[in-house]
């Protein structure tokens, strides 16, 4: 987390180089424990960059011009590749399940359901937020990875103020806000997508396919607590791939990068999870 | 892609605006053919630094492990508590395999390791390639008569193609034994009762071979903007930021439309 670029990069990059130079006395127990290491190390910085936002959304400044331009930034800006993105999926979801269902059971009265229960339980919100993580995701963590190694960060702590309250508060704001108007959206053009596919290639009625009886409040609980964890977990952890950057210009497109690989993990595991309490909350 | 397009001024009109978009799109899109010519080119020919591949897959395939083994084993137990009300409502266990088994290996396997392929090895690539750019280190290669597309380009590509390709394998695999012992944690559906509804017959080769041809394909699409956008990095440091966020986003969308275009000409 200190940004004083000169003792982070021995804990985090060089472990490899390390690994070669000092040979074979260094066995799997250091190498695993170092990992180890470097894991928790990771988990503790990230949660409390967690509850340092968390803190400041509710005890810091008020500043809704900065949270109106992250919004902008993040909503407006991503509903052209969210849309084309999520058209493309709902095609493909009802193609494959529509050849599927031909293969079994050569009825398509409930495709329609069965894919909006899919769609509001899970997929809208867990692919719509794995691409909001490349997108949204990499701008964070490039931009303030730039600040990082600029200096600007330092000078903000210079001049007394958080870097969390600054730079991470209104976009937390703003992508918890704008991650769910999203994934409405791009639920709905998914859904329309599907709809379009199976008229065309399975010959299924448009009032057929908007059937709305299979999904209940369960479903839609589970895919609403889906899209607030996610719009909180990638601002949070691109942001702190962001604030850990170090090693100027190159050190940028490291950290841009593993904020979107641990986004997306974040993503994946939050999707676990929620999905496994969710079932064992409204079972069937 | 939306740079240009976000920096104009309010006053010069929609007009301007789409025909600024076009030609940075057409811009990308020649760019990236005429860099796949090229590496065609040496990759047929024979051109290729094998020491440069082999550390390349070092540092893409075998540093990429664990994240695919992560996302894999979610991903198969995701599909399976999806399945888990439908399963319940029906009482259909048998059909617990087959129905992780299909999504998982034409759809959700190649899919989500091409998309965390991309994320890590994809925006690294043109992270690398974008900082020997700007640094100029291209041209002093130039200098040294060392043909950079031969040298840096194409063993990448070559590197990104197979890494996926044998990724999606093992994510195939793995994803597969999650949702089994997902399957027997979540709903006591036996291991092998998942592995019969696996290979009882609706399943084929088929399947597997849909999805690691779709991973082929991801493949070209992720080495080909990670190289194009590396490779036209400008404006410095600030310019490699910019460059490994067009590649991350435009690797997402060419994903999924050309899964789409795969899936529709396999049916």
């Amino acid at each position: 987390m200190s940004a004083a670029g000169t003792t982070d990069p021995s804990q985090e990059r060089p472990a490899p180089v390390d690994k070669e130079d000092e040979g074979p006395p260094e066995g799997v127990v250091a190498s695993l424990g170092a990992a180890g290491i470097d894991l928790f190390l990771g988990a503790r910085d990230l949660n409390s960059v967690f509850v340092r936002t968390l803190y400041y959304t509710f005890r810091g400044r008020k500043e809704p011009g900065s949270t109106l331009k992250q919004m902008y930034e993040i909503g407006n800006k991503s509903v052209f590749f969210l849309t084309c993105t999520m058209g493309f999926i709902g095609m493909i979801l009802v193609y494959q399940s529509g050849l599927q269902a031909k293969r079994v059971v050569p009825d398509f009265t409930l495709l329609g359901a069965t894919y909006l229960e899919l769609l509001v339980r899970d997929l809208a919100a867990s692919i719509g937020a794995l691409m909001l993580a490349t997108r949204v995701g990499a701008g964070i963590a490039a931009e303030i990875g730039s600040m990082v190694v600029t200096e600007q960060v330092d000078a903000l702590r210079m001049c007394a103020a958080d870097p969390i309250d600054f730079l991470l508060v209104p976009r937390f704001k703003a992508s918890m806000v704008m991650t769910t108007t999203l994934i409405v959206w791009s639920g709905t053009v998914a859904f329309c997508a599907g709809a379009v596919t199976a008229y065309v290639a399975f010959d299924v009625p448009f009032h057929t396919f908007f059937n709305m009886q299979l999904v209940d409040k369960g479903d839609l609980s589970i895919g609403l607590a889906k899209c607030v964890a996610y719009g909180a977990a990638i601002p949070i952890v691109s942001g702190y791939c962001g604030l850990s950057t170090f090693g100027g210009s190159e050190g940028v497109g490291w950290a841009t990068t593993r904020a979107v690989v641990n986004t997306s993990l974040a993503i994946i595991m939050l999707n676990f999870f929620i999905s496994a309490a969710g079932f064992i909350i409204f079972p069937g | 892609m939306a740079q240009p397009a976000s920096e104009s001024e309010p006053s010069e009109g929609v007009l301007q605006a789409t025909g600024t978009a076009f030609l940075s799109i057409a811009t990308t899109a020649g760019g990236m053919t005429i860099l796949l010519a090229k590496v065609t080119s040496r990759v047929l020919t024979g051109r290729l630094d094998g020491s440069e591949v082999w550390k390349n897959l070092y540092k893409m395939a075998v540093k990429s492990l664990p994240i695919v083994v992560v996302t894999a084993l979610f991903t198969g137990a995701i599909m399976v508590v999806q399945a888990a009300p439908i399963v319940k409502r029906y009482g259909a266990e048998g059909l617990v395999g087959w129905g992780a088994g299909f999504g998982t290996l034409r759809e959700i396997a190649p899919l989500l390791t091409a998309l965390m392929i991309s994320g890590r090895v994809g925006a690294n690539n043109t992270a690398e390639l974008g900082t020997m750019v700007v640094t100029e280190q291209f041209d002093a290669l130039r200098v040294l008569a060392i043909d950079p597309i031969a040298f840096l380009i194409a063993p990448r590509f070559v590197s990104i193609v197979m890494t996926l390709f044998m990724m999606t394998l093992f994510a195939d695999w793995l994803a597969l034994f999650g949702a089994a012992y997902t399957g027997k944690g979540l709903l006591s559906v036996e291991p092998r009762t998942f592995y019969n509804g696996l290979t009882g017959g609706l399943l084929g080769f088929g399947d597997v071979a849909n999805g690691l041809l779709k991973s082929v394909v991801f493949g070209f699409v992720i080495a080909l903007s990670s190289c194009h956008f590396g490779v036209s990095t400008t404006g410095g440091a600030p310019g490699v930021g910019r460059s490994v966020n067009a590649t991350v986003v435009a690797s997402a969308a060419g994903i999924f439309v050309l899964d789409y275009i795969v899936s529709f000409l396999l049916g």
